[in-house]
């Protein structure tokens, strides 16, 4: 055994550097570990990050945090081929401490999230993979890990698997059951560089301010969706793609974005861009649904590593609730270490701290989005259906009078092959999703 | 009563780091740099892996040592977790009136470790044969200049005698595929080639020490020769020069033609074929006349 620690986290991404830091700054013996050269070094996304749930861990975080600009202007599009319908909204409040939303590159704000456990006193442990556990559920419990390095065994009184989307910690710990590729996405992402003078002027923005859009109807019949993110010298262009068409539509993710950038409303804002980086990783879309135990004895599951990630359409978080849960796991660990019950019934208070957080309060209210953003009609018909209806509306076809928006639906919805009582019901659907 | 051999002492490996990717601020020529996008060369990693060969033959230690800002510890902590027992950066200063910001010249990084290892006691000093930024090479043949040590450099292997600490063959290459085999005893200062030796993979309990080790840090001064280049590390701004506005008067095409200088007479380009030294002076002579060097700040 090369140590033992009160904890290993494994993984340094935004959930382990949270619950590292926790642990460690309450004096715990921790030791967090990551498979790449530095933290972030193999972490992708697409772009940007809510990062208020760090108030009460880094007081003006705003201030440090390596960003790249403040997002001001959330835009979501509604493309086809040659149509598109954007809902645009830019606040400058957002502009301004707290700020809401912010572009930054993974490997500096990972790096620096990390960095912070380190201040605190965790060990960081670069370029060492945990490869299993030590120990198991049920008899005696998790112990600590092995890793792939020579006399590579850690011994912990708990482990905390932050090891994202896919967990092998996760799984052999029994946590989930047979995976279901309906519950995941593919994400790849191309990042542009371009003159951050460029940037601002194709976006309409001020120097700090930065633009985040979400697109639907761009990924070639595929389910999913598209993003475009500015930082302060490229942009992130990318598509978030249902795995199980993906692989049946033969496509590959590069053509999907090469169409997306041709895309006559998106070309003229990537013109000229340098691809700097091409990327691809996977998200654990299906959110609630998919939702693992998140305990073991002696070992608790933070971040991707439990599917936490929230996909809900207009909202692609997974940062912050990796944040949040990695939070939550380090508190849970640090009330089961004292209380000496480190076992699954001793950390039942993670969910609780989770359900009565954002956490899994928005994961349940949002559980249904991942099915609706994903079925055939949101995908396939309604893109095309509201173009033409907003065009129709709009094209003026004197001396024809005007239609009613009520009768330019039932046209459109006809021709979308949507029946008026499916689009009612999809209609109710959203407003109890959302609502 | 013979004096007793004091012994080869550790093995000192001198790791250059560099930084691959350093940023440069166009406006005040600070140069900023980022320990993950820096390291050690191939052959500096190799370097290593040798160093640790031979101090486990002779029951050695070894002494990892970098030159360097504090950033320049990133190629320290691989080393101690690899197996050094310790490790040394030399914090290399310059001497008043020095450039500041240029690199040090290779004589001052070789005269610096020097000192490191005469303090360690080290007579066995290795290196790359060539570092990330594919510097001039020199540092080993200085150093082992310094401290007076036989030189076997770009190596390609090296075989220690388990008997006599300090001694060992070692192999270089030669035209034509063939090798030239040295035998070297201490002291001595060897490089050796990227590829040679894989560093090998550090123990974990190693990695996690080398993340709490100290790093001994020692002050130099770059006391040699001011390097050649760069003559002056700030952006490059041309003198200002006072002109005479156009004369308001006359019509927009003449005052353009004013501004600009078009249409005007001019010396033209000229080429000469002198030595180095005259070329110099001719170079002088058309900046002088030019107004460049109106305070005549290069001898
Ligand atoms: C294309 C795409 C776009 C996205 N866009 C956004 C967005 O705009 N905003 C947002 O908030 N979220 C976004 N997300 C989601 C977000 O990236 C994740 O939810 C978040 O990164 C999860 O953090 P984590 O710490 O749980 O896992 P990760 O960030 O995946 O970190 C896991 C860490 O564990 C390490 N690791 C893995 N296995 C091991 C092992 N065995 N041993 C040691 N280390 C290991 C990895 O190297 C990594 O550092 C996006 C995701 C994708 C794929």
């Amino acid at each position: 055994m090369a140590e033992e620690f009160d904890v290993v986290v494994v993984g340094a991404g935004p959930a382990g550097s949270a619950a590292a830091l926790v642990l460690a700054r309450a004096g715990k013996s921790v030791c967090l570990l990551e498979r790449g050269p530095f933290p972030g070094s193999k972490n992708m996304y697409g772009g940007v990050i809510y990062p208020r749930i760090l108030d009460g861990l880094i007081p003006n975080w705003w201030e440090e945090a390596p960003v790249q600009r403040w997002v001001t202007r959330r835009a979501t599009m509604v493309l086809t081929g040659t149509q598109s319908l954007t809902v645009d909204y830019r606040t400058e409040a957002w502009g301004r401490p707290p700020y809401n939303g912010a572009t930054a590159y993974r490997p500096d704000f990972d790096a620096w999230l990390a960095g912070k456990a380190v201040e605190a006193g965790a060990v960081l442990a670069c370029e060492t993979t945990a490869t299993g556990l030590l120990g198991a559920p049920g008899k005696g419990g998790i112990r600590g890990v092995r890793t792939d390095r020579p006399g590579g065994e850690i011994g912990a009184r708990l482990v905390i698997a932050c090891d994202g989307v896919n967990s092998l910690l996760a799984k052999e710990a029994g946590i989930y059951g047979k995976a279901d590729p309906h519950h995941f996405t593919l994400g790849a992402k191309e990042t542009l560089a371009l003159p951050a003078r460029v940037i601002e002027e194709r976006f309409g923005l001020a120097e700090h301010e930065g633009a985040d859009f979400e697109i639907v109807g761009c990924t070639e019949g595929v389910a999913g969706g598209g993003f475009l993110y500015t930082n302060r010298e490229t942009v992130s262009v990318g598509v978030v793609l249902h795995l199980p068409e993906l692989a049946a539509s033969k496509k590959r993710p590069e053509e999907i974005i090469a169409s997306m950038k041709a895309n006559p409303v998106i070309a003229p804002l990537v013109a000229g861009g340098e691809l700097v980086e091409y990327s691809a990783h996977l998200i654990p879309e299906g959110g609630w649904v998919m939702l693992p135990g998140l305990v073991a004895d002696g070992m608790l599951v933070a971040g991707d590593a439990a599917a936490l990630c929230l996909a809900a359409g207009i909202w692609l978080e997974g940062v912050n609730f990796a944040i949040g849960s990695g939070m939550a796991a380090g508190e849970t660990a640090l009330e089961a270490l004292d209380s000496g019950n480190v076992s699954a019934p001793g950390l039942a208070g993670y969910r609780k701290r989770l359900e009565g957080n954002f956490v899994l309060a928005d994961h349940r209210k949002l559980r249904r989005a991942p099915h609706l953003m994903l079925s055939d009609r949101v995908q396939h018909r309604y893109p095309q259906m509201i173009c033409n209806l907003t065009e129709a509306m709009f094209t003026v076809t004197n001396p024809e009078p005007k239609k009613g928006i009520l009768a330019h639906t039932r046209i459109e919805a006809r021709r979308a092959g949507v029946r008026l009582g499916q689009l009612a019901r999809d209609t109710a659907s959203a407003l109890r999703t959302y609502g | 009563m013979a004096p007793t051999d004091p012994g080869p002492g550790p093995v000192l490996v001198a790791r250059k780091w560099v930084d691959r990717r350093p940023t440069v601020d166009l406006l005040t020529g600070e140069v900023s740099t980022d320990p993950r996008s820096s390291g050690a060369s191939e052959a500096d990693e190799a370097a290593l892996e040798w160093g640790l060969r031979l101090a486990g033959v002779w029951g050695v230690g070894v002494l990892a040592v970098t030159a360097g800002p504090p950033d320049a510890e990133a190629v320290l902590r691989p080393a101690l977790a690899a197996g050094a027992g310790g490790a040394v950066r030399i914090d290399l200063t310059s001497p008043p009136g020095h450039l500041a910001g240029g690199a040090p010249s290779s004589r001052a990084v070789a005269s610096a470790l020097a000192l490191v290892a005469r303090t360690a006691g080290s007579r066995m000093v290795l290196c790359g044969d060539l570092s990330l930024d594919r510097g001039s090479g020199a540092v080993p043949a200085f150093l082992a200049g310094e401290l007076g040590a036989a030189q076997g450099l770009g190596l390609v292997s090296l075989a220690p005698d388990p008997d006599r600490p300090g001694h060992l063959g070692a192999w270089r290459r030669l035209d034509g595929g063939r090798r030239e085999e040295l035998a070297l005893a201490p002291p001595w200062v060897c490089s050796v080639e990227g590829g040679t030796a894989r560093l090998r993979r550090a123990e974990l309990a190693g990695v996690l020490a080398a993340g709490r080790a100290p790093v001994e840090v020692v002050t130099a001064e770059t006391s040699g020769p001011a390097p050649p280049h760069p003559a002056r590390t700030g952006p490059g701004r041309p003198r200002t020069h006072l002109l005479t506005g156009p004369d308001p008067t006359a019509d927009a095409r003449h005052r353009i033609l004013a501004l600009t200088g078009a249409l005007v007479e001019r010396t033209p380009p000229l080429t000469l074929t002198l030595g180095p030294g005259e070329g110099a002076d001719r170079i002088l002579e058309a900046l002088r006349a030019w107004g460049e060097l109106p305070g005549e700040e290069f001898p």
